[in-house]
């Protein structure tokens, strides 16, 4: 139902349209159809009646004179009666279907209407969406049909962007007051040291102190930021990664810190364990989480890390013996700022995306991060992943292996087939 | 003149009560909102400076209790804020709050906005204070009389702008306490007493007459006639 890009290029505006097309092809079609049938009856009757005129009289009979009746044989009557019949026939069948033709047009245009009067409707609402009122919605009234499912779907789909756009208002939204406070640090300090003459060494030394600390915070947040945009993208490397050594090696880090908050970093890796997936996003992820445990668990208790696989998922899990997330604050850790006490994450140096990334980064591997955590007891979060070559050494998870102080790289002794002392919660 | 400025962000707060102390104002800090509202329940601030994002309590509510305890002269509320979306500038104006200031801002910009609270007080358009033959510009902490220029130190100035922001108005020795010095001060000393008599003594020299006199038992008031 196509026409010829030259053909429709010299068709007028009102020609082009899908209405008119529908109603040539209605108009046609049904006109060809009658056209057949009509046709068909007139050669049926055609072949099977015998249809001459009058050839040949077999005289005349005249009961009075001058008033004579033509004698024929009936046979021959008969078929002079077929003859003017299928003439009849013919002509009303040709002006039946130049009827039909004309009304054909007609109806095939109101129809063609009919059925296109939605799409009409989905279009002049989608032509008054503009990007940014993406709350109208089409709304077609009627049945389920599929033109409705048509309507629906758009509405679907400007629900997700709608979502989508009002989620990245107000990351830009967050992200520019996280960004705006730094800010204010440093033009306030700097606009007050400067407006004073008087100002000593020790002053601006102090002045310049508060611009460094808020400095630092931006360089942070903005490397948080673009860790956080560009795994937006699906843009991940795609290597095979033994995710024992990777998360070795992203702990090796936090021996020195812990180590200086008299915390125990016990890791329990479980060797052979290998993802797809980004190498490094996997071992900031870890980071993120050790990161966290280190600020803020108690002085003098114990971080356990530990990995391996279930099936064809492999685990990483972290856990702390303190402070705890409350109930009501746990659906809130992974969302992008928000901290639980803002004052004091704030001067700890926490961006509040550190849970964020490492939400990211395990739902862009495929996988996804669960918390169990109770007030006074401590956090465990697990990472779940899937498993790339399932069978090698999976099911094997050594027994935890205890690294007290910095001791790196610690190697898996003990091969028993037992769990860590901790794993993964149920699902 | 009194201040409040409440802020969450230490290395901010600090810098803001540093910027406006040099100008003259008494200054207290508050770094939540919790502590907000109980300092300006206890003191009557002239002037809050207000970051809207707090921790405990937020900023809008701290408004709130702010206009609730308002009695007499109303505390001018300068909102801070690091979100520029309209919806919540106009609730904290319509919740209470006299002006706002988008962060990062201008400090010399802060200082001109509180100064222009302080003037609303005062239904006086002008950066410049006149009572009889005295001058007082705030913007440029310069204060005459009779066209000489007065060396005033940083506290005297700012007890003269107290007197000068009420004229003809008895002012005790609690009020000038209350509003020119911060929550520092130790009220058993005469500090109020030496800073009025030094003040007395520098009006004196640059005129002929001495317009802040002596309520005897009340306190000191400024004569708006010379």
């Amino acid at each position: 139902m196509n026409p010829p890009g030259w053909l429709v290029d010299r068709l007028p505006e009102w020609a082009r349209s899908i209405r008119f097309r529908y109603t040539l092809l209605y108009s046609g079609v049904l006109f060809g159809l009658a056209a057949i049938v009509v046709a068909a009856i007139y050669l049926v009757l055609l072949m099977n009646l015998r249809h001459e005129p009058v050839s040949a009289s077999r005289g005349a009979f005249c009961p009075r004179y001058g008033d004579c009746i033509r004698l024929v044989s009936l046979s021959e009557f008969e078929r002079l009666v077929n003859s003017r019949t299928l003439k009849e026939l013919r002509n009303y069948s040709f002006g039946a279907l130049g009827v039909l033709f004309v009304a054909s047009l007609g109806v095939g245009w109101v129809v063609a209407g009919r059925v296109l009067r939605p799409i009409g409707r989905i279009t002049a609402v989608a032509r008054d969406i503009q990007a940014t009122d993406l709350s109208r919605r089409i709304e077609l009234p009627g049945p389920d049909d599929e033109l409705k499912q048509l309507a629906d779907t758009f509405d679907a789909m400007l629900a997700r962007l709608d979502a989508a756009f009002a989620a990245q208002r107000q990351f830009t939204a967050d992200a520019s007051h996280e960004l705006r406070n730094p800010l204010a640090i440093i033009r306030t300090n700097v606009d007050v040291a400067l407006a004073d003459p008087r100002a000593d060494p020790d002053d601006l030394r102090q002045t310049l102190i508060v611009v460094k600390r808020a400095g630092d915070r931006m360089a942070r947040l903005v490397d948080d930021l673009l860790a956080l945009a560009r795994r937006q993208e699906p843009t991940l490397e795609h290597e095979q990664v033994d995710l024992g050594v990777a998360v070795t090696e992203a702990s090796d880090d936090f021996m020195v810190p812990a180590a200086a908050r008299s915390i125990v970093l016990d890791r329990a890796i479980a060797p052979g364990v290998v993802v797809t997936g980004d190498r490094d996003a996997l071992k900031r992820a870890v980071a993120n989480l050790l990161e966290n445990a280190v600020r803020l668990a108690p002085a003098g208790s114990r971080i356990r890390l530990a990995t391996g696989s279930e099936g064809d998922r492999a685990w990483i899990a972290v856990a702390d013996e303190g402070p705890g997330i409350s109930p009501e604050d746990q659906p809130h850790v992974f969302d992008r700022f928000w901290r639980a006490d803002k004052a004091r994450s704030r001067a700890d140096g926490g961006t509040g995306l550190g849970l964020a990334i490492v939400r990211q980064i395990a739902e862009s591997h495929g996988g996804h991060i669960r918390l169990q955590s109770k007030v006074g007891v401590g956090s465990s979060f697990v990472i779940w992943l899937p498993v790339t070559a399932p069978g090698t050494q999976a099911d094997t998870p050594t027994r935890p292996h205890a690294a007290h102080a910095p001791t790196p790289v610690p190697t898996p002794v003990d091969r028993a087939r037992t769990r860590p002392s901790f794993g993964p919660p149920p699902e | 003149m009194r201040v409040l400025v409440v802020e969450d962000e230490a290395d901010l707060a600090d810098a803001i009560a540093r910027g406006l102390r040099r100008e003259g104002y008494a200054v207290d800090v508050a770094y939540d909102g919790d502590e907000a509202v109980e300092k300006a329940s206890v003191n009557d601030y002239d002037v809050v400076c207000l970051d809207l994002n707090l921790p405990r309590l937020d900023g809008i509510e701290v408004v709130r209790r702010i206009r609730a305890d308002d009695v007499g002269q109303p505390t001018r509320v300068l909102m801070l804020t690091a979100r520029d979306s309209t919806r919540d500038r106009i609730t904290g104006l319509d919740e209470g709050a006299d002006d706002y200031l988008v962060k990062p801002f201008d400090f010399e910009e802060l200082k001109a906005r509180v100064r222009a609270l302080l003037r609303r007080d005062a239904g006086r358009s002008g950066a410049v204070l006149r009572v009889g033959d005295i001058e007082l510009d705030s913007s440029r902490h310069d204060a005459r009389r009779d066209g000489h220029q007065l060396p005033l130190t940083p506290k005297e100035f700012a007890l003269l702008r107290y007197f000068m922001s009420r004229p003809g108005q008895v002012l005790s020795q609690e009020d000038l306490l209350e509003h020119v010095w911060d929550e520092n001060a130790d009220p058993f000393t005469n500090t109020v007493r030496v800073t009025v008599m030094t003040l007395r003594r520098k009006l004196a020299d640059a005129g002929d007459s001495q317009p802040i006199e002596t309520v005897v038992g009340r306190g000191y008031r400024l004569r708006e006639q010379p």
